[in-house]
């Protein structure tokens, strides 16, 4: 057995040089093989074992615990080590959480004839780690800037520990779902308030000639992070109210309000500002629509969902693993076509999906929704296809374990 | 194609900055809208547990409001309570302005014009009202007293305010470089006071909104504030919600879609004068 284990290693050194090496090929390979699966069980084709909660809670749970947690794992093991300037987790505690993030996923496959616990244990037993993993660093920074990830990531971990709760007492776990989509967007708004203040400068600065530095300002990332936060307790404490509807418009108003940062000018059409750029519109437009179904009382909440998910998950997911994966890998960023191409299937796949919630569209829902997941699929394989080699094989550079690349004129 | 010469590209330019500053304040204004979501959700919240007869929820009020705008009743109200506004605001606007900067050119003027403002500011609209209503009767007369009156003293100090704090030296350079008086109007003068007139004028605004409706619902049978009167006697809370809304909605439209515009223009030079000491 350990000689396998041993071969096993040998044949994958590449993979373990960094934390976020083999979590962001997991959080690829599982987004597309879960919709894939998905979509292959709402048309026949695929089976779906016994899982607790039925399908519907099985495939919200897969991307929002599986997919979006392999790339928060894999994100915050490389990104605080760098922000507190401390070391980045041992490699056999990487395998050990690789190998539990993996249990959690067969397990809750299973969960119908194993029963919740031991799915439970093994995701909870994850976020635990993680969060024992970043506390220390976080907390021991002296201006402890970065505290917001700890506080959204013990966040995640008590709603994570809820939904298992209520899914053991047979309740309706899908409420803990919701919550969990309004605590990975407050994530979003604070990575890519961190990730943008780099990203946008370099730009504007390569170009030249611009006159005020982009700055991601404070209280409007605040204002959104309550505006957000509003509704998302608004939809668990008072679900398919109208208060929730107006929160939800607040929520929306609130992240096209934080693009008032983000206009300035030419450098808006560069890939690493218009990602991120078309992450905020997405979930403006997913918040809107939520809003609007609920004041209008008709049935947009998935639609708006979906555009949440889809379009502002999966392009910060996306624009998150192609910076870090490439900065922390010694490659440099990735100047080549497919990251904008990829980064275009995530949105159309996002838009049609939010249209195949619209109760206009309902006799175009099947063809909308396949289209829309064969996108989905086709966005992530490409990534996994040309990010293969930077994050399975040896760095470029001579560089060492996450160290950005090694130039003479360093400017990290 | 012959080249653009140098001044149409400048002109150009100088649309596309105002464009792109346009687009900017616009956008600024999300933020607002946020805060004004949330509370609608609060209003909402508080209408579900009092229920619709004590205060409706914002649904409601913006139905109603839309079908009184609709059938067209609502239309003729706000114009007749728009026209009296205006009109006493207008009064108020041109008659302060002019003698407040009248009264702080003389030092005299000033001194003998504050105890004067003291006792308008002091006196209450309701009161003002009363003695409109004896003067004037039940007609155009009454409202738009009560609104100049109640704007006037407000442009008044803010004009006065404006001359008095003139820069001594500024005044001194101008004459020094014997600046023609058009210029020293227009290049020193003026934009120091119109920077203390323009508040002025804005918070009188609101107050003429203000006192208008409240004119009108005790002293005409038309305009918004005695539709106000109306609904109240039919205890229709939904169509009272409606007027409110209504009225609220037009501030605000009126402000942050006209006077704060103006008033960035017209205060650029401070922020200049700012980022360069």
């Amino acid at each position: 057995m350990n000689f396998i284990f041993g071969r096993f290693f040998r044949l994958t050194v590449g993979v373990w040089i960094c934390p976020f090496r083999p979590f962001f090929l997991l959080t690829a390979a599982h987004g597309a093989l879960a919709i894939a699966w998905w979509v292959g069980l709402l048309a026949g084709v695929l089976p779906l074992p016994e899982v607790a909660g039925g399908p519907v809670v099985w495939h919200a749970h897969e991307l929002l615990f599986g997919f979006a947690t392999a790339s928060i794992a894999g994100f915050l093991l490389t990104a605080v080590p760098e922000f507190t300037g401390t070391p980045s987790i041992p490699r056999r505690r990487l395998q050990l959480l690789v190998a539990i993030w993996l249990a959690g996923r067969i397990a809750f496959a299973l969960s119908g004839t194993l029963g919740v616990l031991p799915a439970a244990a093994f995701d909870l037993g994850l976020l635990a780690l993680l969060l024992a993993a970043v506390a220390k660093p976080l907390w021991q920074q002296p201006s402890r800037r970065h505290l917001a990830f700890f506080h959204t990531l013990l966040a995640l971990g008590v709603v994570h520990a809820g939904f298992y709760v209520t899914l053991h007492s047979g309740g309706d776990a899908m409420a803990w779902l919701r919550l969990t989509i309004g605590l990975l967007m407050i994530l979003i708004v604070v990575a890519l308030s961190r990730i943008s203040m780099r990203l946008v400068n370099d730009v504007l600065e390569t170009q030249g000639g611009f006159a005020a530095p982009y700055l991601a300002r404070p209280p409007r990332r605040n204002l959104a992070i309550v505006a957000i936060a509003a509704y998302s307790l608004g939809a668990f404490l008072l679900p398919g109210n109208a208060v929730t509807g107006w929160l939800a418009l607040a929520a929306a108003a609130a992240v096209f309000n934080l693009l008032n940062d983000w206009h300035v000018g030419r450098a808006l059409g560069q890939r690493w500002v218009l990602i991120p750029y078309l992450v905020y519109w997405c979930m403006a437009l997913g918040y809107a629509t939520i809003g609007w179904g609920l004041l209008t009382d008709s049935p947009l909440t998935s639609a708006g969902e979906h555009l949440l998910l889809v379009g502002a998950l999966g392009l910060s997911v996306l624009i998150v693993m192609a910076v870090a994966g490439r900065m922390h890998s010694g490659w440099g960023l990735d100047h080549r076509r497919w990251l904008p191409l990829t980064a275009g299937l995530l949105l159309a796949a996002a838009l049609l999906r939010g249209a195949a919630g619209w109760p206009l569209l309902a006799g175009l829902f099947a063809p909308l929704l396949h289209t829309a997941a064969l996108l989905w699929v086709l966005a992530w394989g490409v990534y996994l296809l040309f990010s293969w080699q930077t994050l399975a094989g040896p760095r470029p550079d001579g560089g060492q374990g996450c160290d950005e690349p090694v130039k003479p004129q360093a400017d990290a | 194609m012959k080249a653009p010469a140098f001044s149409e590209l400048a002109r150009r330019n100088r649309a596309l900055d105002w464009l792109a500053a346009t687009g900017n304040y616009l956008w600024s204004g999300w933020g607002s809208l946020a805060s004004l979501f949330i509370f609608l959700a609060i209003w909402e919240l508080t209408a579900q547990s009092l229920g619709s007869l004590i205060l409706p929820t914002p649904r409601e009020a913006f139905a109603t409001l839309g079908q009184l705008l609709q059938d067209g009743s609502a239309r003729d109200d706000i114009l007749i309570t728009a026209r009296r506004a205006l009109l006493g605001f207008g009064l108020a606007l041109i008659l302060g302005s002019l003698l407040g900067l009248l009264a702080g050119i003389s030092m005299t003027a000033s001194m003998m014009a504050r105890p004067l403002v003291t006792l308008l500011v002091g006196m209450p609209p309701i009161a003002w009202l009363i003695l409109a209503l004896l003067w004037f009767g039940a007609g155009d007369g009454t409202p738009v007293f009560t609104v100049f009156i109640a704007c006037f003293p407000i442009i008044f100090v803010g004009a006065m305010q404006g001359t008095r704090t003139l820069d001594g030296q500024l005044k001194e350079v101008a004459r020094m470089f014997q600046l023609p008086l058009s210029m020293k109007f227009t290049d020193v003068y003026l934009p120091h006071i119109v920077s203390y007139l323009f508040p002025a004028w804005i918070t009188a605004l609101g107050t003429s909104w203000k006192v208008v409706v409240m004119a009108e619902l005790l002293s005409t049978t038309d305009g918004i504030g005695a539709a106000l009167a109306v609904t109240r006697s039919h205890l229709d809370t939904a169509a009272s919600m409606a007027w409110i809304v209504a009225l609220v909605g037009s501030l605000l439209a009126v402000e942050y879609l006209l006077l704060e515009p103006i008033k960035r223009r017209v205060e650029s030079w401070r922020e200049f004068a700012s980022s360069n000491p």
